[in-house]
């Protein structure tokens, strides 16, 4: 409908690169990358572990800068740390000394909204991720689960363009997970936003994403780019279905020689 | 829960028992002319002086003099150091232009500020502040600096991530972040101010609990310098356990 918006990509990485100093040299962490994205896309990328995964993330959050290249962000150059794409980090980096409520309200005091207005979005979101009732615990009082949620609406409730998740769910027990993963996809269908997400689990990729991006090893680039065309909702039977298993193997294969390889450079 | 209770209750008769034993053997030993008075005064001499000098009105006297020099000096020192710690964490560009001052200050003794203290103050209450401020201050910072650093960075990008500005990242994450640490670091400063005070107070005042001791060693009063050292242990033990109580409170997260 909206035709420049669907000209435009949401995110546009243009030939980057990333080399980090090290006490052992220069690490290429990432090799003349390109991609886009358009919105209201569900990317997830998979790869080894050190192949570039995060530092992809931490380039399009603004937190580094490529040493080549550019990244867009709805056409503009991505300068610095940028509230439009929203993070959310493995660890799940909530403020220890801030309630539930006022840890989801985080952004929107930064905002400088009132305090009353901030107060009914957080309850919103809080309620949203299921934490109804838990507006005042610190996070010390919660588990891993909950706390993720936490972080998941207080990215949510700034009302982000793109959510950026990096391995969310990796520290969590293999139920909490599933919870999560089902919460997640709900929170996509109703809010449309574009997510980039990260994880080395192929199941989770198939489950969630609507793109998948397969990750070289170091330096990290594109081994393959799949559009996922499971149906929706990916309840057990897909998960039985034969496009699931093609789908599985194909990655598989990739992901597998590329984990060979990078076992091989640590062991150099 | 009932078990660990009365145990708990149990030690402290046996703290409470040993105490009143010291007491007795110390006045006993007193009475049989074991140790000279001049020497040692027994516990009912130090408290005889106590209540003398209750009557005189100048008992509270010298621990209100003290005690207030103290606070004001540990205040004032303590309201710089925060937010100049706080700013010189975060910049690594300001630390480095302010090091070697830091460096050089620090290892200074309060009492070496004495001198010239009198100097530029003369005997004053500006001159017992100073010697508190300046026996706490480069420590304090010190500390301040230390704590901010021990703050995961990931919180700080996740501040940035949702729109916080440097400002808003010292207020928000690095100032709470440090908190627990700072008021350790408090906690250890105070007692330091406290040693600055009584050493300037030895040096030169009318009154305070330094001076106190130190002018009735002119008049061999064995009992007053006792009564003294009590009155500075008490002090420090009370203000001690009132921060205590309050750190409870600014740390609630901690709980």
């Amino acid at each position: 409908m909206d035709k420049v918006g669907s000209v435009i990509p949401e995110i546009e990485v243009r030939g980057i690169s990333k080399i980090f100093d090290t006490k052992e040299g220069d690490v290429v962490a990432i090799k003349d990358m390109s991609f886009s994205i358009q919105g209201g896309e569900f990317l997830v990328i998979v790869g080894a572990s050190g192949c570039g995964k995060t530092t992809l993330l931490d380039l399009i959050a603004g937190f580094t800068r490529p040493n080549t290249g550019q990244i867009l962000l709805q056409g503009r150059d991505v300068s610095g740390v940028n509230p439009q794409c929203g993070m959310i980090f493995q660890q799940y980096a909530l403020f220890p000394w801030k309630t539930v409520q006022e840890n989801v309200e985080f952004g929107l005091k930064m905002k400088r909204m009132p305090k009353s207005e901030r107060k009914t979005i957080g309850k919103e979101f809080i309620e949203l991720v299921g934490l109804k009732g838990f507006e005042n615990s610190y996070p010390k009082a919660l588990s891993g689960g909950m706390k993720q949620r936490v972080s998941i609406a207080r990215a949510l409730a700034n009302d982000p363009k793109v959510m950026l998740l990096d391995e969310p769910f990796a520290a969590l027990d293999a139920m909490t997970r599933q919870v999560l993963q089902e919460q997640l996809a709900r929170i996509y269908e109703k809010h449309k936003k574009t997510i980039i997400f990260i994880t080395h689990s192929i199941d989770e990729a198939l489950l969630l994403s609507s793109r998948i991006i397969i990750m070289t090893a170091r330096p990290g680039r594109i081994a393959q780019d799949i559009a996922n065309d499971l149906p929706h909702p990916r309840n057990a039977s897909v998960e039985l279905s034969a496009r699931y298993t093609e789908l599985k193997r194909e990655i598989w294969d990739t992901v597998q020689a590329e984990v060979l390889k990078s076992m091989e450079l640590e062991a150099d | 829960m009932r078990g660990k209770k009365s145990q708990v209750t149990r030690y402290a008769y046996i703290s409470v028992a040993s105490f009143v034993l010291i007491m007795v053997l110390w006045e006993a030993f007193c009475r049989l002319g074991f140790i000279e008075p001049i020497f040692l005064p027994s516990p009912s001499q130090i408290f005889s002086r106590a209540l003398k000098m209750y009557d005189q009105g100048t008992l509270f006297l010298h621990v209100i003099a003290s005690t207030r020099r103290v606070m004001v000096g540990f205040m004032v020192s303590s309201l710089v150091a925060i937010p100049v710690g706080l700013f010189l964490g975060s910049s690594r560009f300001f630390k480095a232009i302010f090091d070697p001052v830091i460096s050089l200050l620090r290892p200074l003794p309060s009492m070496s500020w004495i001198p010239i203290s009198l100097l530029w103050l003369g005997i004053s209450e500006t001159q017992k502040y100073s010697i508190v401020f300046m026996g706490s201050f480069a420590p304090s910072l010190l500390y301040i600096i230390e704590s901010t650093r021990n703050i995961d960075p990931i919180l700080i990008r996740a501040a940035e991530n949702l729109g916080a500005t440097k400002r808003d990242v010292i207020k928000e994450v690095i100032l709470p972040g440090a908190m627990p640490q700072i008021i350790a670091g408090l906690k250890v400063m105070l007692g330091i101010a406290w040693t600055c005070i009584i050493s300037a107070e030895l040096v030169a005042a009318q009154e305070g609990l330094g001076f106190l001791i130190m002018n009735a060693k002119e008049y061999f009063q064995t009992d007053t310098i006792f009564l003294g050292m009590l009155l500075i242990s008490l002090t420090v033990i009370i203000i001690d356990v009132t921060f205590r109580r309050i750190e409870g409170r600014l740390l609630p997260w901690t709980r």
